[in-house]
């Protein structure tokens, strides 16, 4: 117990707070990122390899948008609108006539569909990493440090669309059809729900939600046709410990595995920290191959 | 159900039994391809039956690496263009064989195979990620090949890890830090440097740590970040303690990264902030913007005008290269070093191939003799400036542009002649 006592003491309490808010920003990120990975799975049982490429589609619409406009808030919305338009028509044009077979099929065509958009993006936009302005340009001091405002407000308006997104599925008519397909798609379709419509529409809000994050987080990053690679892997290993499909899981998984990492910083090489969210990803799937926000089969 | 439009009146003009047979398709297609035979290349003209010359070059396309690995292939092709219409070399035409890495050293080492066995290729001009050179070096030697480095700019390649083979024609990280150092170490004595994680900015750091502390300053922390780290918070708020300067050691996307979110956390301001140039490419700039103000640097090439650099040379090269690069960027960024080094590499290689008749690669030997000691002088071919490659680890020596950044754009503050970046030796060869 003194030995535990001493080691929490040791920790600088600077370090401590700064890395809690590290952790919590990019929880945020990540969750709103996977939280359209996890919606397409838990309904449609697609495995989306092109979930990247269309959070870096959103980018790059976003630099267009700021560009002719020179607003961010108008480039975050239409961003989120035109990607899920285009999102659908993804759905209708190559997952749409692969319902029923294979889950190794639509893995196929969904990694086939990320490298035409990776291509494409390089083809049109060119290699060089474009910009979107921030539209907080200022900081407080946390500590030593200098802690940008846009951060907090990347993580809190990650926070209100999710909250939105729970609300519409909660409440809205088509997010009760989207629940009622998760549950049993055949049920739903029996009572005249229209599952081919709601699979598109689900396609379509994942793309939004993953073209919203794009533009979010471009400020901080820059925009380039790899941008998408950095945050799916990690999208995916959230998604699995969070359980496939179980969108509050998912968001209490970037959360939980996001701080793990920030708190592992404090004692080893961040590069190092990063093993964490690894070693999660295999005890989960070792003793909870479920999730681990889901209750374990009886 | 899906097939019923097909027999709608409407659909007669787009689609209907028999007009598109896959037969058709196959004869339009094998047509087509016999045409593309047909049609000379652009260089059969001018040099009717003449053997070209293959130069193979491998450039990161995709990957990691994809937006410095197109502007260097602006500048081979600006080097090949030029020297074919100028009567090639030895009076054959080159031909460019350029294969993607895809940033990747496995990939890289069985395309490196491919252009030796199945496409022939009589020497190689290129290489950009240092991984990859390294990785590809051994097999560039077993096969007798000589190899024209045109961007890794790793410490070893031409220290440990040299050989007879492989030659560097532009600066590296030890010539640059001697040059470097004392404007550093007026800045600040207590430096820490954050550097990209992997062969080429470790072994960078190494030689600003070394310099550093030759010139009386201090490194009194490093901080790695791997390759394509997209959130560098968790690194940048662990960089804090008892020193005045930042130094930083990254390249392309890593580079645009690092430049954002120092100074969104305050460090490029609280800190003396400099670096490698490479973090300043003018490809670069267009997505920092002006948070790099204040930022000094040095690099081998800068697209500016100032003083000693208003030279019909680099005019030259400016207008041209950034006409090419219009093509291939639609942001039209302003010319970079991966241009530069390109191009002058494969003029020197001209040069060095018509010193020593060079014919194929049963003359490598030959080649590299002719290579080895080359002194070239400032021109329309090296708008850089003058060059000497050493003999004795085929590392050139340049002169450097030590300059700060301010409103998003250069302000050159002191030309390093090349005299003043030398380095000795540090490479033993292996009998050829």
């Amino acid at each position: 117990m003194d030995a535990l006592s001493h080691f929490l003491h040791s920790v600088p309490l600077d370090l401590f707070i700064i890395q809690t808010v590290n952790g919590i920003v990019a929880g945020m990120i990540l969750a709103l990122v996977a939280s359209g990975l996890t919606l397409i799975f838990g309904i449609m049982d697609v495995v989306n390899f092109a979930h990247g490429e269309l959070f870096m589609l959103g980018a790059y619409i976003g630099v267009v948008i700021v560009a002719m406009t020179g607003s961010f808030w108008l480039a975050l919305t239409a961003s989120a609108l035109i990607v899920a338009l285009i999102g659908a028509g993804l759905q209708i044009a190559t997952l749409r006539p692969l319902i029923g077979r294979d889950p190794l099929n639509t893995i196929l065509a969904t990694f086939g569909v990320s490298l035409i958009l990776q291509n494409f993006a390089l083809w049109e936009f060119g290699p060089t990493v474009r910009r979107i302005p921030e539209p907080l340009g200022t900081s407080f001091t946390l500590f030593y440090l200098q802690y940008p405002w846009y951060r907090l407000f990347i993580a809190v308006l990650s926070a209100a669309i999710i909250i939105g997104f729970w609300l519409f599925l909660k409440h809205g008519k088509f997010g009760v059809w989207i629940r009622a397909t998760a549950q049993d798609r055949i049920m739903a379709q029996a009572m005249g729900i229209p599952v081919p419509l709601v699979y598109t529409g689900v396609f379509a809000i994942g793309a939004a939600m993953a073209a919203a994050s794009g533009v979010l987080f471009a400020p901080l990053v820059g925009v380039s046709h790899t941008m998408g690679l950095d945050w799916v892997l990690k999208a995916f290993i959230v998604v699995v410990v969070g359980g496939m499909g179980n969108l509050a899981g998912s968001i209490a998984a970037a959360i939980f595995i996001s701080l793990l990492e920030s708190y592992a910083t404090i004692w080893v090489d961040p590069s190092q920290a990063v093993i964490v969210s690894f070693v999660v990803l295999i005890l989960t799937l070792l003793f909870r191959p479920t999730g681990l926000f889901v209750s374990t089969p009886k | 159900m899906t097939e019923n439009w097909k027999n709608e009146a409407w659909a007669d003009d787009i689609w209907y039994r028999g007009k598109v047979t896959r037969r058709r398709l196959i004869g339009w297609g094998a047509g087509a391809v016999g045409a593309a035979m047909l049609v000379p290349a652009p260089w059969r003209a001018a040099f009717g039956a003449a053997k070209p010359y293959k130069v193979g070059s491998e450039q990161p396309l995709s990957g990691a690496g994809a937006a410095g690995g197109k502007t260097a292939v602006v500048g081979l092709q600006m080097a090949a263009d030029r020297i074919n219409a100028n009567g090639g070399i030895n009076g054959r035409p080159v031909e460019l064989v350029i294969v993607d890495d895809e940033s990747s050293p496995a990939v890289a080492r069985q395309k490196t195979v491919k252009m030796i066995n199945d496409d022939d290729i009589d020497v190689h001009v290129g290489g950009f990620l240092s991984n990859i050179c390294l990785a590809c070096m051994p097999v560039w030697q077993d096969a007798k090949i000589v190899n024209m480095i045109t961007v890794c700019l790793d410490t070893t390649l031409t220290t440990s890890a040299c050989n007879r083979y492989s030659f560097r024609l532009h600066d590296y990280a030890p010539a640059q830090a001697v040059a470097f150092a004392p404007t550093l170490v007026k800045m600040a004595k207590k430096w820490h440097i954050a550097f990209a994680d992997y062969s080429w900015g470790q072994s960078t750091r190494d030689a600003y740590a070394n310099e550093i502390k030759k010139n009386g300053g201090e490194v009194v922390g490093t901080t790695g970040i791997p390759l394509g780290t997209a959130d560098m918070a968790p690194f940048l708020s662990k960089i804090s303690g008892d020193f005045d300067g930042l130094f930083a050691i990254f390249f392309g996307k890593d580079g645009v990264t690092l430049a954002n979110q120092a100074y969104d956390m305050g460090l490029s301001k609280k800190y003396k902030f400099a670096g490698d140039g490479s973090i300043s490419e003018s490809t670069n700039l267009i997505a920092i913007g002006n948070k790099l103000d204040g930022f000094t640097a040095i690099n081998r090439y800068i697209p500016v005008f100032d003083g000693a650099l208003n030279t019909p040379y680099l005019h030259h090269f400016f207008d041209e290269a950034k006409k090419r690069l219009a093509k291939v960027d639609p942001s039209g960024p302003l010319p970079d070093k991966y241009v530069q080094s390109n191009y002058e590499a494969l003029n020197a290689m001209k040069i060095a191939m018509e010193k020593c008749k060079f014919d194929s690669r049963d003359d490598t030997m030959k080649l590299i003799e002719a290579l080895e000691g080359l002194e070239v002088k400032e021109s329309d071919d090296f708008p850089q400036g003058d060059k000497t490659l050493r003999k004795e680890d085929h590392q050139a020596f340049i002169r450097e542009f030590i300059f700060t950044i301010g409103n998003g754009t250069y302000h050159l503050q002191e030309i390093v002649p090349k005299e003043k970046t030398y380095v000795p030796p540090a490479c033993k060869f292996q009998a050829a």
